[in-house]
């Protein structure tokens, strides 16, 4: 039993959420029972998670691989747990759980009525399922069917919320979406159409071989597949579907929708460029330097449209975009520091976005305020919610001993290693700014005369789940070693591939 | 010679033409049914081009036959990918569906720009 589990373990974190979130529905009546079930599998995910990844880590730089259905590479579907996959893994299993948590007993009044949480609650899984898919997969087709599994449930989730400008939003979200899932599936199928293969390692080696024969596919097949990824995470001209939808999501939707779904697209692109097309490809291409600029670009527009929005999660929604700029200026800097950061920023970004989302949802459900200017003295009511803010936001920023402070570090000398200077001042720059939109929330919140209503932290499962994840956003900061020997790993595997 | 080349790649051709109107409906119209009309016209777009890829001019169906061995077998492996994918997009139609009705009955138009319009009055109001 145990060997049969552990053998097939990148399968089992793949569809075990999904067959769960299935079963979700048939128990609507039950929704304490639905909200136990959910939370128990997402602590199961993260020991498996774990397990998986500490078989990969002591391994020392060995891949899993696992053909589905025992049909082996070129013919059946590959899943293949390597650094990169397993550190995704972990980063999905990390954020999933307390979010859960979160959501026990506190979504009726987001979505409406109880049983709708339970269907917000089998979208939750088949994301979580989607993600975990899009970490392990190795086959092109099946990166397209984890991409439009993910849209739907993305897409449903936002528009969960019972309020008419969710469903404009979810509208907007899943037209754009749409359009970029077809560019996706044509850009996976000129791939295929000349090199005959969707397993990505094959397609890689015929690519090698033959693409100086068809230069302008290549072009066609690179543009497609980077527009078609870039409008699913969030790449910067592309990204006018984000503030919308994440800020008029759910609360716990818009955590993980801000926190892991567009990183799941983003490893997707990553996968495709340095896994199929190679590092020297697209350099050769130059799609390393449209992604480079555009992510410098985005960090610097995201963070000033962040600074002109007065509502709290519209805020952390255009931050999102800045700090996906992040993690694609270390995409298309093809070196192996850069790379590393943007992984490890990809991991730090997720934890503490998700803490501030749940934090500002915890305000906005207790308080009734959405604004900024509306939240003075309101750390001193809500002491807990405040305090896991202001770690996320020191995280974020990126100041020493908390998570994202290690990501921006290691990009910081990738920039310097690519000789970008114009890179560099860029990430700190983007810190500047991200300082200068979330600690004017925080000086409202602690600083400024509090109000005479009582207002109060939330419920225990909520403060657990909060501090959780804080308490993951310090752990990473503190001791990164194990996470960013998967991240440096992660990036010589995709720098390895010519 | 370029028109020779487009004659005969024309299941192509009609690929791109099929993936410009798509574009142009979505991105011109605002009435959301049309829109949601365009992004099918895309999708199929590329479900053509799939499928012309695996085609093979007097191949044969790909179900071994003894008795002619010099046959071409057409390759099935995209027509069978398309079917995933036709489900996927019928599945996407089905929720954007339901989203306009939604939006239809709280805002009683299907004018993109018309509840833009009513949103934006709300907000300054």
């Amino acid at each position: 039993m145990m060997t049969a589990i552990r053998n097939n373990l990148p399968v089992l974190v793949v569809v075990a959420p999904l067959c769960i979130g299935f079963v979700l529905p048939t128990l609507v009546r039950r929704v304490r029972l639905v909200e136990t079930l959910v939370i128990a599998i997402t602590v199961i995910g993260l020991v498996g998670a774990g397990y998986l990844a500490s078989l990969v880590f002591s391994g020392g730089g060995t891949t899993i691989v696992y053909s589905m259905g025992g049909w082996p590479a070129p013919w059946g579907i590959e899943l293949v747990a390597g650094s990169a996959a397993v550190l995704i893994l972990l980063m999905i299993a990390i954020v999933v759980m307390p979010i859960a948590l979160f959501s026990a007993n506190n979504l009726s009044h987001e979505v409406g009525a109880s049983n709708r949480t339970v269907w917000f609650y089998t979208l939750y899984l088949l994301l979580t399922g989607a993600l975990a898919g899009m970490a392990v997969t190795n086959d092109l087709f099946n990166v397209f069917v984890l991409v439009e599994v993910a849209t739907l449930s993305c897409c449903g989730m936002v528009a969960a919320r019972n309020h008419s400008r969710a469903a404009e939003a979810a509208l907007t979200y899943l037209i754009l979406m749409s359009l970029g899932s077809a560019l996706l599936l044509g850009g996976i199928g000129l791939v295929y159409i000349i090199t005959g293969h969707l397993n990505m390692g094959y397609a890689s080696q015929e690519l090698s071989r033959i693409w100086q024969d068809y230069p302008r596919v290549i072009w066609l097949a690179a543009s497609f597949l980077l527009v078609g990824l870039g409008v699913k995470s969030a790449l910067f001209p592309l990204h006018v579907w984000l503030p919308d939808a994440h800020s008029y999501a759910p609360s716990p939707a818009s955590a993980v929708l801000s926190g892991l779904a567009v990183k799941g697209y983003l490893l997707c692109l990553m996968k495709i460029l340095y896994n199929v097309f190679g590092g020297s490809l697209i350099q050769q291409l130059a799609v390393d330097k449209i992604i480079t600029v555009l992510g410098m670009l985005g960090i610097i527009v995201g963070s000033v449209f962040a600074l002109a929005q007065d509502e709290l999660k519209r805020r952390l929604a255009f931050s999102t975009v800045a700090q996906l700029g992040y993690a694609f200026m270390g995409m298309g800097l093809v070196n192996t520091r850069a790379l590393t950061g943007s992984l490890f920023y990809v991991l730090g970004h997720a934890v503490s976005k998700a803490v501030l989302f749940l934090a500002a949802g915890a305000i906005i459900t207790a308080s009734g305020k959405e604004r900024i200017s509306e939240l003075a003295g309101i750390g001193r009511k809500m002491p807990v919610t405040m305090a896991v803010f202001t770690i996320a936001s020191l995280s974020l920023v990126g100041i020493p001993l908390f998570a994202g402070f290690v990501g921006k570090w290691n990009l910081l000398l990738g920039s310097l290693d690519a000789g970008n200077w114009l890179a560099a001042a860029v990430v700190i720059a983007g810190s500047v700014l991200c300082g200068a939109y979330l600690f004017p929330i925080i000086r409202i919140a602690y600083f400024e005369p509090a109000p005479s209503r009582d207002l109060q932290d939330p419920g225990m499962p909520q403060k657990v789940g909060m501090l959780l994840l804080a308490a993951a956003v310090i752990i990473l900061g503190v001791v990164p070693g194990p996470f960013l020997e998967l991240a440096r790993r992660a990036a010589v595997d995709f720098l390895a591939i010519r | 010679m370029l028109l020779r080349k487009l004659l005969i790649n024309y299941p192509y051709f009609a690929a791109v033409i099929l993936f410009a109107v798509g574009a142009v409906i979505v991105l011109t119209r605002s009435n959301l049914i049309k829109k949601l009309i365009g992004i099918n016209i895309i999708e199929s777009a590329v479900f053509l081009m799939f499928v012309a890829a695996g085609n093979i001019r007097s191949g044969v169906p790909p179900i071994l036959d003894q008795t002619r061995p010099e046959a071409v077998y057409v390759n099935p492996l995209p027509s069978a990918l398309m079917l995933t994918g036709i489900v996927v997009s019928v599945s996407v139609s089905a929720l954007a569906l339901a989203l306009v009705y939604r939006l239809y009955k709280a805002y009683g138009t299907l004018d993109a720009r018309r509840i833009a319009e009513m949103r934006s009055e709300v907000r300054n109001r």
